[in-house]
């Protein structure tokens, strides 16, 4: 990944430790010098910057946090300076993940990689997605699912960080992109980017792997606001759960933060709601008008 | 002069709480509803208080139905088969010909039985077929994780929505309705008095049918 010109080149400067005397093989021998934030060299080749830095807290807290380094990074890298081939170690991530042969998850990875396929990251033509990977969006080093019971706004940031890390035009204020879209703030921090540029997949897997091009992304506000249930359920029912698991149920009864704007707006109901409501006043109007007249005749003519 | 105490005191109390939060549940349901547009409540500031306001009635409604079970209040709520049709054509025929002709009212309340036919059938229909519904369907909303994913193939949340919605527009028009039917008793306020005093009173009890 590429970092910012400022960053400081500290390999260079590192002092190669004493021959040591026994491999060194624990997690905590390799983040010594790679949990230092601004590790990284120069590619002679290509002349961009290799980040080699890991953020020790997001490791021990992602998925792989249980695992060794050199669980995936099979190298000879227990020795320094690492042998200069090391570096063209390949990591895949299906071949740990189907090491997992059940059917289920067989299936499962099947159906990412069909999604995948179709995926804009993998059909554009774009020089950018060159090298396009698993591991451009769900980073090894930090990934992880969310949770039930995790603070929605925190896991739309995270989400949404991962795509605003390549798509950085897109925080420009003045991008005309979701210009569009009425309170574009409000909606970035509430639903992630996903919601909208998946399609909706009725598999197991919550979010489809197919990312959409913007003209194939939903547009249409009430495929959330009100009536496509698969949506709106993605959104409303992870809301509620998210609020009875973390608020307990009077506060979810008081406050409901899952309503979203316009959910129960109907055009035909509203429409007919109001003619009706209309019609009523009116006839009502009428009656009371007639009774004020038979009300002038008994006045007019007493009894 | 003629009065006749037909409101208890926990008739009146529950009848004009449940106006009020009836009130309060129209306004900030039209807020939610119809969010966006100016002159109504703020989204944020609405959605607590309609949740707020659909728990009291909620136990409002159930304190109602308890009551009429408990005590003799429940019997205006039986429908007496004799002469049904005949009481309700009367009634139907007041409303729309005879109250411009200035005749008397064809029903007379009594502590046996306060409400005409009509009024019998409409707080019926409102108390113990759309109240519930009004009732189910807003809770449905806040715990609707607990329901199937979808109902009648349509998603559940969804089918809840249009529930609520249809349901708070027939509970609108009864509002409106009952508003204007308080003006139509002896003079345009006697209804009203009776209902805040519990006392019915009838200026010509001598003009009974």
């Amino acid at each position: 990944m590429a970092l910012s010109g400022t960053l400081l080149l500290t390999l260079m400067t590192m002092a190669p430790p004493a021959t040591p005397a026994a491999p060194a093989t624990d997690n905590k021998s390799c983040l010594r010098c790679h949990a230092m934030a601004t590790l990284a060299y120069r590619d002679p080749g290509t002349g961009e910057i290799v980040d080699l830095a890991i953020e020790p807290h997001a490791l021990s807290h992602s998925v792989h946090g249980e695992l060794d380094c050199i669980d995936c990074h099979e190298g000879e890298f227990d020795r320094y300076p690492h042998p200069s081939d090391a570096a063209n170690e390949t990591l895949s991530c299906l071949g740990c993940h189907e090491k997992d042969d059940t059917e289920d998850n067989i299936a499962r990875y099947q159906s990412i990689d069909a999604e995948y396929a179709e995926s804009v990251h993998a059909t554009s033509d774009a020089p950018e997605v060159e090298g396009f990977s698993c591991h451009s969006c769900h980073d090894p080093h930090g990934f992880r699912a969310s949770q039930v019971g995790e603070k929605i706004a925190a896991i739309v940031r995270d989400g949404n960080q991962v795509c605003l890390s390549c798509h950085e035009k897109l925080r420009d204020p003045f991008s005309p992109h979701h210009a569009w879209l009425p309170n574009r703030e409000k909606h970035w921090d509430a639903v992630r980017c996903l919601d909208c540029h998946t399609p909706l997949s009725d598999t197991e897997q919550k979010v489809s792997h197919r990312i959409l091009p913007p003209e194939e992304s939903n547009r249409d506000c009430v495929n959330c606001h009100s009536k496509e249930p698969s949506l709106l359920n993605r959104l409303y029912q992870y809301r509620s759960e998210e609020d009875l698991a973390t608020k307990g149920w009077l506060n979810k009864a008081v406050f409901n933060d899952a309503y979203v704007v316009g959910m129960s707006r109907n055009a035909t109901l509203d429409l007919l709601g109001l003619i009706v409501i209309g019609l009523t006043l009116l006839v009502l109007a009428a009656h009371g008008y007639g009774r004020y007249k038979a009300y002038q005749r008994t006045k007019g003519d007493p009894k | 002069m003629n009065a006749l105490y037909l409101y208890s005191g926990w008739v009146r109390a529950w009848h004009w709480l449940n106006a009020l939060l009836f009130l309060v549940l129209i306004l900030s349901g039209a807020s939610m509803h119809f969010a966006g547009t100016g002159w109504l409540l703020n989204f944020e500031i609405a959605r607590p208080i309609h949740n707020v306001a659909g728990i009291l009635v909620t136990i409002g409604w159930i304190g109602f139905v308890i009551g009429n079970l408990v005590t003799d209040n429940g019997r205006h709520y039986r429908v007496h088969l004799r002469g049904f049709f005949q009481r309700l054509f009367s009634q139907m025929r007041y409303y729309g010909y005879g109250i411009f002709q200035n005749e008397p009212h064809p029903f007379h309340p009594s502590a046996e039985m306060k409400l005409n036919t009509l009024q019998q059938l409409s707080y019926l229909g409102v108390m113990y077929l759309l109240m519930p519904v009004l009732i189910l369907s807003g809770w449905a909303f806040l715990f609707s994780i607990y329901l199937p994913e979808t109902l009648f193939g349509l998603g559940s949340v969804w089918v809840v929505a249009m529930t609520h919605l249809t349901v708070a527009y027939f509970l609108a028009l009864f509002v409106l309705v009952h508003l204007y039917i308080i003006t139509t008793g002896d003079t345009l306020s006697s209804n009203l008095r009776a209902m805040i005093t519990g006392w019915h009173r009838e200026t010509h009890p001598e003009s009974q049918g």
